[in-house]
């Protein structure tokens, strides 16, 4: 399976202290994404500039002829296959591979060396890019971990067919799952997708009872209306063990400038602390009582 | 300070007026009228000296200053009239018979207002009692050991000496049972030599302790009718009445047992203090031991009497004052603290007991409530032993005051771990330590494990570069290059020092190259017992400390002065410095040399005297893709471990030849790591100098590139790890001083109580997985402007705020300050 990273002792992925997997690959392109590089689900090399010592080693191992250094750095070019020759022999590792093949028995291997920190509460959380994209192998698993006791988390965009779902509930302890916009035509529009299988999928795991904690991220001018929470708010009631409204925050522009790509948000600030408030207060109004916030807000005291 | 950053350093609490005024005056510092400088005294002979230079050559930032001391003490010092038949006495009972006359005769006797504990002054800089002959003999003897000890620094193999401190006297028997008891005891033994024994140095010695033994006493007894005057003078009927107290307390104590609180801590304070004027140096790893487990009874009587836990912490309060003014012996250098900060009067807290039951009480919670209080301070230093069955209100406070400071204010010690070295340790005195009472270890100076009141295990005494060992492979047992003399400035001539290990071209697999690197570092080890012998043969002949081995068990019942290995458990402590840089090295060397074919070994050791300079490429590889200790990489932790049993099983061999204290392995660094850098030559794993060594067991700067869990875990796994057949349980631990880890939070993962939680959940993971002590430091907003300053240094520095992820150093400069200020405020 294609995994662009493992985060250890990962404090924002579910209870307790964690093991994060983020999986490569998302259906979903929300054009707000944090996480940019995590959408694609073949690997990809970026470059990081502040690790480069412009030796040109990757040029000169490229066997594609698929990068190369100019003034403004090192690019890859649509040659590029991601072999991995220019990440495996850059000196400095400026040039990264996102995204790496693991099997499932490895990657169990390299998850559980944390077992020590995670106690009871903690555990781990397969998340993304979308996991259900990669639903069999991450099913296979969730299976090794609970057969070893381990208490396991989804976080996902609940875009999969229904059956997927009803495949992983039984291993899965608490889902995270992201409820963006009630409106389908705005959801259509910000995230390329219909919600409407993401609504019945969570209708489903309501009704089944799973343990779920529904995350909203809060975008200015897309997610941060009153009306979308509200009719959010109609969705989640009191049905979830948690609804977290998360700020939107800016810190992933870098991100886009290293994958050369231009970003809606790129000029956005961050919310104010009082919407975050206002639309907290609002969601339990509407029926959510166990709506929180978190997140950084914008500051006013200087 | 920007006013902005204010809120991020720490304040202290609530105290009461007494013990504010006597915080607030302590770090007046300089300005102060009254401190607690050394009081040299000479017996007034010509060619008498006072400052002991050995017990500095462990601090190599003095070297250029001993000369300066010893004259300005022998310039200043007052003469102190001696008896016709003093000079026909031994050493040692010169030596307690000139103590106990300076410290009660001649130290100027003060309270300072509101305190409620005797015993201000203690720091004396006081006669060697050497005759004429001995003198000279001594002079001689120590040149040479100068000069060994400045070839092993300059050479950079590291430092070593016979220094003082380090250890936790029998306090406890003393609050107990008092130096009476003590007293008759060694008349008791004194009575049962045979007339030859108590004309030879067994008598003498038992005689020299004995006078000891009464020191306190009569300074007590001294300090009680000072309180007695003052009482009549002090118009304040509320101060005249403690004033009293405190004149009975002093008639009684430490003479006497104690029967309550307060006696107990008068009783310790007196005790400890005149260990540090016993032995000319304040301070260092002079120890408490597990002060709230046998001051309870104590506390418990006086809870019963009706003492307030509030007037508890003001008796506390005003010993946390007297612990810190042990800085004040060097107080006109450098600055308000001395010349250090690295004294360590360490105080334990909290840990197993012998079934693996909690110990922890009603007066832990006090301590921590005072440490929490009197912090941001020095001393004492606290440390709270965690186990398996720590409670969680235990863990909830311990966590919630490493929130409320930028670092913990105490250090965190690994009982399993811990006891797992001390079990290896056991193997050499069995019937001293065995897994009834290795429970009851407990740490000095920093972190170094002992046991309590019959250990001196020397535990700074020899730190050693394990990275010199590599120089000299790279140069077939010469240095790899001349050394420049600081002074002079000429440079070294290359002599075969250590043992012909091959020319490079000869190392031509892995497995030589290996073979060499343990030939090098068995000669390093060796090098460094050598040169110890000298200081400690000086000591064993001259320094006798007599006060100090009434509180040592072994010294009364051997006859045998502390100084010439009297206690029961008597090793010396090689620290091992340089560790992951060494083992960083080794890992490059593989990688680079035999694994990848990168360059010959002929090209990296040409790379490393060129300081890497025109070899950025091969540097690159070695920093960035050669295996790193600290990541919880298989193969780098397991060279790692065979590291560590290689040096540490040979430390093991060797024994003092005057003292027969065999050396065992520890791994501390003090300030080692950084002094180290400027003298030790570009190393293998990609460091220049002067970049800095690595400190301790912790891994090199920056190549913990997969978080706190998994640099524990690596850190564990170098001191043994765990297997069926551990050294306690199924723990093992190859060192048995324990190892110096630090790791660095950020702030936003203690940030609210669900965080808090999630903290805690590391801690319990360390105790399974983790090393023997953890020095937690939280995240400054410095740290970050200075990753914003230098990113090479900080590579794989994550921030992570909710969903978002990144290191810190790839995002632009905007971003940057936008998290500082964050981290500033808290502000998540």
């Amino acid at each position: 399976m294609k995994v662009l990273d493992i985060q250890r002792m990962s404090t924002e992925d579910g209870p307790g202290l964690r093991t994060t997997v983020f999986f490569k690959g998302c259906p979903l392109s929300c054009t707000w994404c944090h996480n940019p590089e995590s959408i694609s689900p073949k690997s990809h090399v970026e470059w990081l500039g502040v690790r480069c010592i412009g030796c040109r080693t990757c040029e000169a191992v490229c066997p594609q002829k698929g990068i190369r250094l100019d003034e403004t750095g090192v690019h890859t070019s649509e040659k590029c296959t991601a072999c991995g020759a220019c990440t495996t022999a850059c000196p400095t590792q400026a040039l990264e591979m996102k995204g790496k093949d693991y099997a499932v028995d490895a990657l169990f291997d390299a998850v559980m060396k944390d077992r020590a920190y995670w106690g009871e509460a903690g555990g781990v959380t397969l998340s993304g890019g979308e996991v259900t994209l990669q639903w069999k192998e991450a099913l296979d698993l969730l299976k090794k971990l609970k057969a070893a006791g381990v208490h396991t988390a989804v976080d996902t965009c609940g875009l999969t067919q229904q059956s997927v779902f009803e495949a992983l509930l039984p291993y899965t302890d608490l889902f995270l799952y992201d409820l963006k916009l009630f409106d389908d035509d705005a959801h259509r529009r910000f995230t390329g997708q219909s919600n409407a299988l993401i609504f019945s999928n969570f209708a489903f795991l309501t009704a089944q009872g799973a343990r779920i904690w529904v995350r909203t991220p809060i975008i200015p001018g897309a997610t941060d209306t009153d009306d979308n929470i509200r009719g959010l708010a109609t969705l989640v009631q009191n049905k979830v063990e948690k609804w977290e409204l998360c700020a939107f925050n800016n810190l992933c522009r870098d991100k886009y400038e290293r994958l050369g790509r231009d970003w809606d948000f790129k000029a956005a600030g961050l919310i104010e602390k009082e919407t975050m408030e206002h639309l907290t207060a609002l969601a339990i109004a509407a029926g959510a009582q166990s709506t929180v916030w978190s997140g950084a807000t914008a500051r006013t005291e200087d | 300070m920007a006013a902005k950053y204010e809120n991020a350093v720490k304040k202290p609490g609530a105290l009461s007026p007494r013990v504010k005024w006597l915080r607030d005056y302590y770090f007046e510092g300089t300005h102060r009228k009254w401190n607690n400088e050394y009081n040299p005294y000479t017996t007034g002979t010509p060619w008498d000296t006072q400052f002991d230079e050995l017990t500095y050559y462990i601090v190599p930032e003095t070297y250029t200053f001993l000369p300066t001391f010893t004259q300005s003490f022998k310039q200043i010092s007052q003469v102190v009239p001696v008896d016709g038949d003093f000079w026909k006495k031994s050493l040692v009972e010169r030596k307690a018979d000139f103590t106990k006359k300076c410290v009660v005769e001649r130290l100027p006797m003060e309270i300072l207002p509101g305190d409620l504990l005797c015993g201000a002054r203690f720091n004396m800089m006081y006669s060697m009692c050497l005759t004429k002959a001995q003198q000279k003999e001594r002079d001689k003897l120590v040149k040479e050991a100068r000069k060994s000890m400045l070839f092993l620094f300059d050479h950079g193999y590291g430092n070593s000496g016979a220094t003082s401190g380090h250890l936790i006297p029998d306090y406890k028997k003393i609050i107990e049972k008092g130096f009476k008891a003590e007293y008759e005891y060694l008349e008791l033994l004194y009575n049962q030599l045979t007339n030859a024994e108590r004309k030879g140095p067994k008598g003498a010695q038992l005689r020299a302790m004995m006078t000891a033994c009464t020191m306190p006493k009569e300074l007590a007894e001294k300090y009680s009718a000072y309180c007695k005057q003052q009482a009549e003078k002090c118009t304040d009927p509320k101060r005249r009445q403690e004033l009293l107290v405190m004149a009975a307390n002093t008639a009684k104590v430490p003479w006497n047992g104690a029967e309550n609180f307060y006696e107990a801590v008068q009783s310790l304070w007196l005790t400890h203090m005149l260990v540090m004027s016993d032995e000319k140096y304040p301070g260092p790893g002079v120890s408490f031991g597990r002060i709230d487990q046998y001051l309870y009874p104590y506390y418990q009587k006086s809870i019963e009497d009706g003492m307030s836990e509030d007037f508890m912490k003001e008796i506390l309060g005003c010993f946390w004052f007297h612990c810190n003014t042990a800085y004040d012996a060097q107080i006109r250098v450098g600055g308000n603290q001395g010349i250090t900060a690295g004294f360590g009067q360490l105080l334990t807290l909290s840990g197993m007991g012998k079934n693996g039951e909690d110990m922890t009480n009603d007066l832990t919670y006090l301590f921590l409530d005072v440490i929490d209080d009197m912090s941001p301070i020095l001393e004492p230093k606290p440390n709270v032993r965690l186990h398996k069955g720590s409670p969680e209100k235990l863990l909830n406070k311990v966590v919630d005051m490493i929130s409320t400071s930028q670092g913990a204010p105490f250090l965190l010690n690994f009982d399993e771990r811990s006891m797992a070295g001390m079990m290896r340790e056991a193997q050499y005195f069995g019937d001293k330590i065995d897994l009834d009472n290795v429970c009851e270890y407990a740490p000095v100076g920093c972190l170094e494990n002992t046991m309590v009141g019959n250990d001196r295990s020397g535990t700074v005494d020899n730190n050693l570069n394990l990275l010199k060992a590599l120089e000299l492979v790279y140069a077939n047992g010469k240095d790899m290059m001349p050394y420049e003399d600081k002074m002079g400035g000429k440079p070294s001539k290359l002599t075969q020092d250590g043992p012909q290990t091959g020319e490079l071209r000869d190392l031509d697999t892995w497995d030589k190259f290996w073979d060499a690197y343990c030939t090098q570092t068995k000669y390093i080890i060796q090098k460094m017992v050598d040169n110890y012998e000298l200081s400690e043969s000086i000591r064993a002949k001259f320094n006798p400390t007599p006060y100090l081995s009434t509180l040592v068990t072994g010294c009364a019942e051997k006859g045998l002065d502390v100084t010439q290995g009297g206690a029961e458990i008597s090793f010396v402590t090689m620290e091992g410095v340089t560790f992951a840089t060494t083992v960083d090295s080794l890992l490059a060397v593989k990688y680079l040399v035999y694994d990848n074919k990168e360059c010959t070994l002929e090209e990296l050791v040409k790379a490393l005297r060129a300081n890497w300079e025109g070899y950025e490429v091969l540097q690159a590889k070695a920093q960035f893709r050669a295996p790193k200790y600290g990541r919880d990489d298989d193969e780098a932790d397991a060279m790692a471990q065979r590291v560590m049993k290689m040096w540490s099983d040979e430390v093991w061999s060797h024994e003092t030849k005057c003292t027969h204290r065999r050396f065992r392995p520890g791994m501390l660094s003090w300030n080692y790591w950084i002094g180290s850098s400027y003298i030790l030559h570009a190393s293998a794993n990609g460091r220049k100098n002067p970049q800095f060594l690595s400190n301790a067991i912790c891994p090199s700067n920056g190549a913990d590139i997969n978080g706190p869990t998994s640099n524990a875990n690596s850190v564990g796994t170098a001191l043994g790890g765990k297997s069926e057949h551990g050294d306690y349980g199924k723990y093992v631990n190859y060192l048995p001083n324990g190892a110096s880890h630090t790791i660095t939070f950020n702030t936003s993962l203690i940030r609210d109580p669900a965080h808090k939680e999630k903290f805690k959940s590391f801690l319990k993971g360390y105790i399974e997985n983790g090393g023997t002590a953890l020095q937690i430091n939280i995240l400054d907003p410095d740290v970050l402007r200075d990753a914003q300053a230098h990113p090479q240094d900080y590579r794989h520095l994550l921030v992570r705020i909710t969903g978002y992820n990144a290191y810190f150093v790839s995002v632009g400069k905007e971003l940057q300050d936008e998290i500082i200020a964050r981290e500033s405020h808290k502000g998540y």
